[in-house]
Parts: structure tokens; sequence; C-alpha cells
């Protein structure tokens, strides 16, 4: 009896030794130190695709190379997981000291507690006038910073110049207005039978409806009193017009060639299948590699109307400081590295992506290791950032979307009207945001 | 008043006890205190980071009197359950049936239906993605070839949950597996009984393979009724994480991973968590009373 009591005894410490075994080896990699007791900065991204990651590999190894006190290793964490496990981490008073996120919640994280206020930071080294001032301003919670801006995005117009000719337009002057868009669009529609042999245009492929409602006059769920605006005249025509598009080409050829585009290398663009296209400055890599010889331009957002201005949409990413971080000094002391004209520079030449310091922008766009039409899409993507807005989620109304979406979803289905679609959400954001008041 | 239970049965309670030992020793050091800490929460409007003061009944006031997403997400999860739950038993009990049948390279036949219910993850949900494209998916092409114009799948809000319970049939071998070992189990002697008495071989599936296997049909049941309203990650895959159109997908897991990681509203998504626990308690205890009625143990006493 007594020895089968010890063998359960032995087998009970066992499974608590094999549970704790995970948190020891966590505990003794961060004592691990190299004799030269140099501080250990954890920088985690979601970059760990086969182009980024040497890429962010390479800042990291230029950082640590460029002095002795702080060695900065990267982890990667991958995309779905990184921020619900950096919560995690924050609360176990153990994070991470430097964290890619995204830049649209930075104030909502700020205001939660779980980014540091980089305020005390910024007091000696100043940077905030290197960026450019809508992606700063994501960042200001009560006027304090709580990340620093990395990367951005905006959406720009490509169109397939050689098509253009075709149809007997100067392809030299992509459209400027909604009303263009549309004139153009008809002419290089080519139909044969039922069947499109090209599209000219379809607003909702590559962006959503709530780019078009900004660009319509600047604004689309937010005034920039952080008032709800979302049943205005602007983002009614906006849906009209929208639902306009979808009866013209009709819901089978809409659905057909959006499943090529979510193909990407099937993207009807490639093959001037569809005369223009709007999307991301980097979706040109994807013309680099899947049709390298497409004669194309880029130029701005259509406007609404003349004058209601060109307004594109972007995002973005920040690298922040977790709260709790033991090493914040370091941190930041990366963070200026990182997000400094150098290595900036470096990671736009090399993933052909918006940066977010301007600086760095404007020297890739003339950077000598891009190829002519490398230089003018970037060149268009700098300019662009003058007419880009950012869409940073209310602090009182983070998932405001899930309100609105399926509103949009049945306004642009034809289950509801624009009128009674926007009006709904109206009411059930102001009703979000008077219960988190 | 209650007799002391004779020796050999204690005894077998008490190894009972240890062999789920393992499972008992990491719900109390691993599960239980998260469980009530979140019981707790959930009457806070506790966010992880930066606050959790207590504020009642307040969350559960709002879910069910304010917030209609929460009777969306609830009506999806219900939808999606009344559905897939009968079809994917109905299914498994029918493919075990043929592949239970003597009928060359049943071997190939089994691992063949076997193989999805081990395949799993975000891969297979891309993979349905594919062929479910409205255009030039697999599914619709196949349609297609019968002259049947097929839906829109992941785009039209009213065949989102279908196109997710015809892809949860695909992967019916789970099941299937345990069926098939449970038909193996039932004595020959009573088909052979059965059929010198002149029963068929549909009455021999009716009324001996059938009440043979209840246990395990039973025991499928509950745990296809539970994994059911947990549903998270083909809509969060397939939907990009946002509910697909008009919140047609959006789950009731889903809506309360949003609550908890997108607004960091962690006391609600807790609350939510409570009643989830409660309605899928209620029915399983439904489904435990009544479960005398049907299922059958061999070797029972009475």
């Amino acid at each position: 009896m007594f020895k089968r009591r010890a063998i359960l005894l032995i087998a009970a410490l066992f499974l608590l030794l094999s549970g704790c075994a995970g948190f020891k080896t966590g505990a003794v990699n961060q004592k691990a130190s190299d004799g030269d007791e140099k501080v250990k900065v954890d920088f985690w991204t979601f970059w760990g695709s086969e182009i980024r990651r040497p890429v962010v590999e390479k800042i990291v190894e230029d950082f640590n190379k460029s002095q002795d006190k702080i060695e900065v290793t990267h982890t990667f964490v991958p995309w779905g997981d990184i921020w619900t496990k950096e919560l995690a981490a924050i609360a176990a008073n153990s994070p991470p000291d430097v964290v890619i996120n995204d830049i649209n919640a930075t104030a909502l994280r700020g205001k939660k507690n779980q980014a540091m206020n980089l305020s005390q930071f910024l007091e000696k080294d100043d940077i905030s006038g290197d960026f450019y001032p809508e992606l700063w301003e994501a960042t200001l919670y009560e006027g304090d910073s709580y990340g620093i801006p990395f990367n951005t995005d905006t959406r720009i117009l490509y169109y397939n110049k050689d098509a253009f000719e075709e149809v007997g337009l100067d392809p030299e002057k992509p459209p400027t207005t909604w009303e263009e868009l549309e004139e153009y669009a008809a002419k290089l529609d080519k139909k044969d039978g039922n069947t499109y042999d090209r599209i000219g245009f379809y607003p909702l492929w590559g962006i959503q409806s709530d780019v078009w409602m900004l660009n319509a006059d600047g604004v689309n769920y937010f005034d920039s009193e952080g008032e709800v605006s979302i049943d205005t005249d602007a983002n009614r025509d906006t849906l009209d017009w929208l639902v306009k598009w979808r009866e013209i080409y009709g819901e089978n050829t809409i659905n057909a060639y959006q499943a090529q585009i979510d193909s990407q290398q099937g993207n009807p663009f490639f093959n001037g299948k569809l005369g223009m296209f709007i999307n991301t400055p980097t979706f040109y890599t994807q013309i680099r590699d899947y049709a390298p010889d497409l004669n194309f331009g880029v130029a701005k957002l259509p406007e609404r109307t003349e004058g209601s201005g060109h307004t594109s949409w972007g995002g973005g990413f920040v690298a922040e400081i977790p709260e709790g971080s033991k090493n914040a000094e370091e941190a930041w002391e990366f963070i200026k590295y990182l997000t400094g004209a150098e290595a900036q520079e470096y990671w736009a030449v090399k993933n052909f992506d918006n940066v977010a310091n301007i600086e760095a922008a404007e020297n890739a766009a003339k950077s000598d290791e891009m190829s002519e039409t490398d230089r003018m899409v970037y060149q268009m993507a700098v300019d662009n950032m003058d007419e880009t807005l950012l869409t940073p989620v209310p602090v009182n109304a983070p998932d405001f979307t899930n309100l609105i979406n399926p509103e949009i979803d049945a306004v642009l289905l034809g289950k509801k009207s624009s009128e009674e679609g926007l009006k709904a959400a109206q009411a059930a954001v102001e009703k979000l945001i008077e219960k988190n008041k | 008043m209650a007799k002391k239970k004779p020796l050999h049965i204690r005894r077998e309670g008490r190894q009972g006890y240890i062999f789920i030992l393992p499972w008992i020793i990491g719900f109390v050091v691993f599960t239980a205190g998260p469980l009530l800490f979140s019981f707790f929460a959930s009457f806070t409007n506790y966010d992880i980071t930066s606050q959790m003061d207590f504020i009642g009944f307040a969350n559960y006031e709002q879910l069910f009197t304010g917030d209609q997403l929460f009777w969306t997400s609830l009506y999806n999860t219900f939808y999606y359950v009344l559905f897939s739950v009968p079809l994917t038993t109905l299914g498994a009990i029918f493919l075990s049936a043929l592949l239970n049948q003597d009928v060359p390279g049943l071997r190939f036949f089994r691992t063949v239906y076997y193989l999805p219910a081990i395949l799993s993850g975000v891969g297979v949900y891309l993979l349905w993605m594919q062929l479910l494209e409205p255009g030039s998916g697999m599914v619709n092409t196949v349609l297609a070839w019968f002259g049947i114009a097929g839906p829109n799948w992941l785009f039209d809000p009213a065949w989102t949950k279908p196109a997710l319970i015809f892809m949860k049939l695909w992967g019916v071998g789970g099941g299937m597996l345990l069926y098939l070992a449970s038909m193996q189990g039932v004595s020959q002697s009573l088909y052979d009984a059965a059929g010198i008495d002149g029963a068929g071989r549909w009455q021999q599936f009716r009324y001996i393979t059938i009440p043979m296997i209840t246990p395990v049909i039973f025991f499928d049941i509950i745990t296809s009724l539970i994994g059911g309203f947990q549903i998270f990650q083909e809509a969060y895959v397939m939907s990009n994480g946002e509910g697909g159109p008009v919140n047609s997908m959006l789950f009731y897991n889903l809506y309360m991973w949003k609550k908890a990681f997108e607004a960091f509203d962690m006391g609600y998504a807790m609350a939510m968590s409570w009643i989830l626990f409660v309605i899928v308690f209620i029915i399983t205890i439904i489904n435990l009373k009544l479960a005398p009625r049907w299922v059958h143990y061999e070797g029972e006493d009475n």
C-alpha cells in the first residue's frame, strides 16, 4: 500500500514539474548575458516573410554594430498572434521592449496603459517633426505620443496606358473626377456578348466603400471634432454611386473578377483585362513580378467634384514600448534608429514600402537603387501623402466598424437604401459611444 | 440509509480518480483560477491593463438589453449548431455504415474519408475559400456541370453559414472513426440470430446496429454540440476577422474575441463567456436527462 502511494506521489510530482518546465526556460533566457553586460532589447515584429525578414534583421544588425551598449534581438511573431501575445506579456509584467503595432489603435493602447507614454523621451529628443503630421497625430492620446510611426501606406490609381491609347484617351491624362472616372471606364469597357473582355473600372476592387466615403468629402465616419458623422449627404451619395457601379457590371462579373484579383498573379489588371485599379503603392511590386512589360501610369484618386479633394486613405504601423518594459531607455534608443532616416530609407528601398520618415521617403524616391518605373510609382506614393488621411479608431468606440459594416453591406447588396442603412449605423454608433462614455 | 459500498466498488472508484488525476491536477493548477477570476471579472470593467472597477450587473444588462450584435451572434451560433450537429452526426453514421461493409479497397476508402479529419487549421480554410469562390471555384464549377448556378457562398449573407456547414460535413471522418470502431464491436451473433429470424439488412441496421452504437452517438452529439457553440476559427479566417457580409458569420466566440482583443473590453467578454457557459451547460443537462430514454448500454443491470 505504502509503495503504491509513493509511486503515485512521484507521478504527481513529475506532472507538476513538466507543467513548470515552460516557465523555467523563459526565465533562463532572460538572464542570459554575454560577458559584455550589454542590455538586451527584445524586438517583436510580424515580418517573417522572405522579403521583409532579412531587411528588418539587417537594420537590427546595423544598430547592434553601431554602438556597444545595447543588443537588440528580433523575434518574429506571426501576424495572428503578435498583439494578443503582447497583451498577455504586458499583463504578466514581462513584455518585450519594442513591438510593431497598428498605428490606428495607438491612442487606445495609450489610454489603456498598454503602450508607454513616450513624452519623457521626446522632451529630450524631439523627433516628432521627422514624420508626416497625419501619422504623428494618430499616435497621440491627450497630446502625448504612445508610438513612433514606422511605415504607412496610401491608395493610388493605376491605369493601363496602352488601353487608354487604344480607345482614344490621352495616356498622360488619367481621370481626375468621379465623372471622368465613369466616362473613361465606359470607354474602356469591351463587351463580347454577355461577357466582358475588358472592364474599365470597378470602385470596390482593391479598396472598400469607407475609402470612397472618405474621398468624397474628407470625412468618413467621424468629423474633425470626433463627432459621429456617418449619416451625411456625402456618404449617401457615395453609397448610391457605388450601387450604380454594381448594377452596371452585375454580380456575376464582379465576383468572377474579384476571385481573379484575390488570386494575385491572375489579377486582370496585369493582362489588360482591367483598365484602372486602385491599390497601395506596394501593389506595384506585383506588377513588377507578374507583368513587367505592362505600360501603366499612376495617379491620385479622382475627386468627387472639382475641388472636393483627392483624399486618399492610409494606415501603417508604429514602434512602441509596451508598458512594463525593463529597458525602456535602450528601447527608445533603438526606436530612434529604427525610425531614423537611414534605416527608414533602407526599408523603403528594399521593400518598396511607404515609410513614415519624410526625409527617408523623399530620398527613397530618388534612390539610384530603384529603376525609373520604381521611382515614378514611389514618387507618386510620396506626393500622395499630402492627400492621405488616417482613420484612427475612436477611443470611446474602438469596435465601431462591427456596427457600420453590416449596414453598408446591406446597402451595397441592395437590401437597404443608403438612407436607411446610414441612419441605422449612425444611431448604433452613437449608442455605443454613449454607453462607453 | 446509504449502505457502505462493497470494497471492490470503492477500489474501482479510487482507481478511476487515479486515472483522471492528470486532468484534475491540470484543472486545479491551471484552469480553476482563471475560471473563477473570469467569473469575478465579468462584474467589472476589467481591460487587463488599466482598470478593474466593480460595476455590478452592468455588463450583463448591456448584453441583454442594449447590444444588438450579441443577439446577432447568438442567432448565428444557434443556426450553425442546429444544422451542423444533426447533419454531421447523420453523415458520420451513414459513412461508417458504408465503410463497415466488406468491399474491396476498404482500407483505401477509410483512409481517404478519414484524411480531412486530420487536416485542419488555417490552411484548410484557405483551401475552402478557393473551392467556394463563386466564379472560378471548384464547387460551383462542379455544380455548373449539372446545370446548377451555384450561389455566392461566402459573399452572400444567406449562404455563408450553409457554406461553413457544408465545409464541416467534409470533415466527418473524425466522427466516422468512432462509429466504425463501435460498429465493429457489435457481436456478429446478434446479426446471425436476427438473420435466422428473417430480419433484412435495413432492419438489422435499425434494430441492432443503431441501438448498439447509441453510447457513441450520445458522446458524439454532446461533444459536437459543445464544439459547435465554440465555432470561431472558421469564421475568423474566412471573413478576415470581420464577421462576413452583413455580420452573417459573426459567431458568438468571434464577437467575444473582438470585444476582448479589439475593444479590450475584457469584463464584457468574460460576461459573454459565462452566458455561453450557462447555455451549453443547460443543453448538456437536458441531454443527460434525455439520454436514458434512448441510449443503450450493454451490460447494464436494469
